[in-house]
């Protein structure tokens, strides 16, 4: 039998998430592979910013907690500096905001991120509409 | 010193279309290492987590041809280094769409060390249906403007 790592992630209970609550820093090595696919994917040869696919604002959370699914309600992109490929970047997320306009709960999480010589290279804002099926309710 | 640039409130950008394929979103989320079956790549996923009839890009492509919308606009070498754009998802885009994006100039304020041009943002798919609206800003150094009177 196979065995599968268990999922520590804890459910999410909307109403006891803190905004503040800071996860683990989490670091990557950003390839030449990766700019490479994200360019061909954007269609944008001189697409600079592949940070923005690797969604590193919500993959803090979404280590830590487990829910049903989220859909992007909003987004924001703060350009400093092109990552460059090779260089490993850290990034740091926490919880920003959480509201509930009619009755639908959003979670908003925001990143920074920075590569191994101390360069700030941009920032990530994310609105998650934390009831996913709501999109299929109206557009289908 | 670069080329110098005007900007006045209400220029329109010129327009960025871009042709969605299943392709291009499997290579936007494969590029950061998201090959599981997701609501982007897998249909059975997309109806079960979102109930939509299959995938959708995600809002984070539209966000980067924001992005594109404007680094062409302003320039890579400013855009790049002090620019952002801050996107309302507002329908699906989906795998076959066609979307548009266009902009324009709404305002310019002077800061320390150059002006803030700010500009609002469009998507609009090939129904007409508008999918995303937003802003964006960019800081363009002093030394790239019109020497003041």
């Amino acid at each position: 039998m196979v065995q599968t790592p268990e999922d520590t992630r804890k459910p999410l209970d909307w109403e006891k998430l803190e905004i503040g609550e800071t996860f683990p820093s989490y670091s990557y090595v950003l390839t030449q592979e990766m700019l490479d696919e994200y360019r061909l994917g954007v269609m944008d040869p001189e697409a600079a910013f592949p940070t923005i696919s690797h969604k590193v604002d919500v993959g803090g959370y979404n280590r830590t907690y487990k829910d049903a699914g989220s859909v992007n309600a909003r987004c924001a992109f703060h350009c400093y500096n092109p990552p460059v490929p090779g260089k490993r970047i850290t990034v740091q997320a926490w919880i920003a905001d959480k509201y509930v306009p009619r009755g639908k709960t959003y979670i908003c999480t925001e990143a920074v991120s920075v590569d191994e010589d101390g360069r700030l290279l941009d920032r990530v804002i994310t609105h998650e509409l934390k009831q996913p099926w709501e999109v299929g309710k109206k557009w289908g | 010193m670069g080329i110098v640039r005007t900007y006045t409130a209400g220029d329109e950008l010129p327009p960025l279309v871009k042709h969605m394929t299943q392709e291009a979103i499997n290579l936007f989320e494969g590029s950061a290492g998201h090959r599981g079956p997701s609501q982007f790549t897998d249909e059975a996923t997309a109806r079960a987590t979102l109930g939509t009839r299959g995938t959708v890009a995600s809002g984070r492509m539209s966000l980067t041809f924001s992005l594109e919308l404007l680094r062409r606009y302003f320039g890579a070498d400013i855009f790049n280094r002090g620019g952002m754009a801050d996107l309302r998802n507002l329908r699906p885009v989906r795998p076959g769409d066609t979307i548009t994006l266009s902009g324009k100039v709404t305002g310019i304020a002077k800061e320390a060390n150059g002006s803030r041009v700010s500009v609002e943002i469009t998507v609009v798919n090939q129904k007409g249906e508008t999918t995303g609206v937003g802003t964006g800003n960019c800081l363009v150094p002093a030394g790239f403007l019109p020497p003041e009177e």
